[in-house]
């Protein structure tokens, strides 16, 4: 036991299985008591059985440590109101809060059906601003919290298929940036951590067989990729969460954490690299014709160009 | 009056007013036919009077264009249906969307009501998706469209007390950053613009968190007196721009978020690693402690550092 968190009450979402586990795990590992939050449903988010947070919860007691069980659904308003209480009656106060929770359900924005992206935004985006709304107002009294988010790489540099999860995903990014400015002055900070790893979420059918399909057609550059993603551990995220959620990150506020296995990065965030300016105001479009292919669009990459007919 | 949109046919949500009223007025101007969509509503999304349609539709026909209003809301998903059905009923085809509805409901976070999260997403992201849901289909048929819709600095950089239109306008970005792959090859462009403008919206943004805003350095120039110089912002400077990108000019031009204030036109650039720790294998908590102030968080600033007692 490291200690770095003895003391302290966490709720970890989606905990049951994948990252939201290895970050259960590593927080109960550094002496905080952790709530296990898991609805325990596939993948898509159908079919609820809360098994995996038991058997995460039971993990954590038999190495010595402290942890509740939750399978309230992040998703609804008193859902997360729940799950919020749960660590208040077991353990007395919330001081973490990590949220892990979610669900995948990929197609193409021209086939995506209304349910697919209300659910997805559902779990990840409202099931967030759920737990964070509810938390808030504790954290905001007893002037200390940790919010930590999980957003993600489609939403911030853009994944094909993913209208739903990447809108989501950033939407989670823009609710960070947002509530770091609301509590801050509360000494509570809330940031995102964009994670790659190897887990059920990302190591579905279809990508195994789209990696089979590269691999055949011999992208050799793709297959090295993807290659590496298997070594990328679910619990390779936790460290990062830890430290977060410590006094030794007291000053971090409103910032991104892309983590890969070993590897840490932050993540910048926007800025202008590219900038007309007119001072009498509003340009004309001859103006725009002639001006942006020299300036603002000098360079600029499609990123899917149009297929040669 | 130009005609760089000859023969196009466009549709502009939330064009009764504003941004929308100044985009739809161009799109018009350079021989776009245009569905003036808006549901005619408080800023807060309540109520409804229609006549603002209207009246754009008339000072469009009155230069001699062609539009015709619609009424239905973008936050349901057969009304967004029956927007772009509009158009191709009326016009034939949809060869430019722009996605500008949306309405405000400033609260901190730790106040935020559960509605006044809900209305606020509905309206900007799924109104977003909702109608480039719809488009899309017509779009990638025709190998032909453009698809633009707002964004806005406050989820960009995080605006204290708009959790939910953060949330929503960062999401909006991250949807823009997914379908323009899936809908590049198609001959489809799909950008964002985080447009700065005195309207009716910005208007309602209190006083109080405007002096909180520009203490923290994020107010917006032409709001305040003082330390932030002035600097005309009027909604019709968005036009240019945005029409720009709806014309041919702009055919490469995907995936990419613009920042439009007055005559400053700026490109903003993608989230990207901005500094990174590498080590084989998993990092410890003990150890990120020891890296993170001289690597990761060196010049990392609180953006609400808390109240000194």
């Amino acid at each position: 036991m490291s200690g770095m968190l003895d003391g302290k009450v966490a709720v970890v979402t989606g905990a049951g299985r994948g990252i939201g586990r290895g970050v259960a795990l590593g927080l109960a590992a550094a002496g905080a008591k952790v709530v296990v939050n898991d609805f325990g449903v596939d993948l898509n988010g159908q079919a609820p059985t809360s098994g995996p947070a038991f058997d995460v919860v039971n993990e954590i007691k038999q190495a010595g440590g402290d942890a509740a069980v939750n399978s309230d659904s992040v998703s609804t308003w008193d859902g997360g109101a729940n799950i919020i209480n749960t660590a208040v009656k077991e353990f007395g106060r919330i001081d973490i809060l990590v949220t892990c929770a979610g669900i995948l359900r990929d197609r193409m924005v021209f086939n995506m059906s209304e349910d697919d992206f209300d659910s997805v935004l559902a779990v990840h985006l409202k099931g967030t601003f759920n737990c964070l709304r509810h938390a808030a107002p504790l954290m905001r009294e007893q002037k200390f919290g940790r919010i930590i988010t999980f957003t993600s790489g489609s939403g911030l540099f853009g994944n094909p298929g993913q209208a739903n999860y990447g809108s989501a995903k950033a939407a989670i990014s823009g609710l960070t940036k947002v509530a770091a400015r609301d509590l801050g002055r509360y000494g509570v900070t809330v940031n995102g951590i964009a994670p790659v790893a190897a887990t059920r979420m990302t190591m579905t059918d279809e990508f195994l067989k789209a990696r089979e399909i590269r691999k055949q057609q011999g992208i050799v550059r793709e297959e090295r990729a993807l290659a590496q993603l298997e070594d990328l551990k679910p619990e390779d995220v936790a460290p990062m969460v830890v430290f977060l959620a410590s006094d030794h990150a007291a000053g971090v506020n409103g910032q991104f954490f892309l983590c890969a296995g070993g590897s840490i990065s932050l993540v910048s965030l926007p800025r202008a690299v590219n900038t007309i300016y007119k001072p009498e105001g509003r340009w004309t479009l001859d103006e725009l014709d002639d001006l942006v292919p020299l300036t603002l669009a000098n360079g600029l990459a499609n990123p899917a160009p149009p297929r040669q007919a | 009056m130009g005609n760089r949109l000859k023969d196009k046919v466009a549709v502009v949500t939330g064009a009764g007013r504003g941004i929308g009223r100044g985009i739809a007025l161009l799109l018009a101007e350079e021989g776009a036919a245009v569905v003036i969509n808006d549901l005619g509503a408080n800023i807060d999304g309540s109520g409804q009077t229609a006549s603002v349609a209207d009246e754009v539709v008339n000072e469009i026909k009155a230069k001699g264009g062609r539009a015709v209003a619609n009424g239905d809301s973008v936050s349901n998903f057969k009304a967004a249906e029956n927007i772009i059905n509009t158009a191709v009923k009326e016009f034939g085809r949809i060869d430019i969307l722009v996605n500008n509805a949306g309405i405000l409901r400033d609260r901190m976070v730790f106040n935020l009501s559960e509605e006044d999260w809900d209305s606020v997403i509905a309206v900007h992201l799924k109104g977003a998706f909702n109608c480039a849901r719809h488009a899309s289909v017509q779009m990638r048929q025709q190998k032909f469209g453009r698809i633009i819709s707002m964004s806005s600095t406050s989820g960009l950089y995080g605006n204290t007390g708009q959790a939910n239109y953060g949330a929503a306008k960062d999401g909006i970005a991250g949807l823009t950053r997914v379908i323009s792959r899936d809908l590049g090859k198609y001959g489809i462009t799909v950008n964002a613009i985080a447009p700065a403008a005195q309207t009716r919206m910005t208007a309602s943004v209190p006083d109080k968190a405007r002096e909180i805003r520009q203490q923290r350095g994020v107010a917006l120039p032409g709001t305040l007196s003082g330390s932030v110089a002035p600097l005309r912002a009027e909604a019709d400077d968005v036009a240019p721009f945005a029409v720009y990108l709806a014309t041919d000019a702009a055919k490469d031009i995907n995936g990419q978020t613009f920042m439009v204030r007055g005559g400053v036109v700026s490109l903003l650039n993608y989230p990207a690693p901005a500094r990174t720790i590498t080590k084989r294998g998993r990092w410890t908590a003990e150890e990120i402690v020891q890296l993170f102030p001289s690597t990761l968080g060196m010049d990392l600033v609180n953006p609400a550092p808390p109240k000194v007692e």
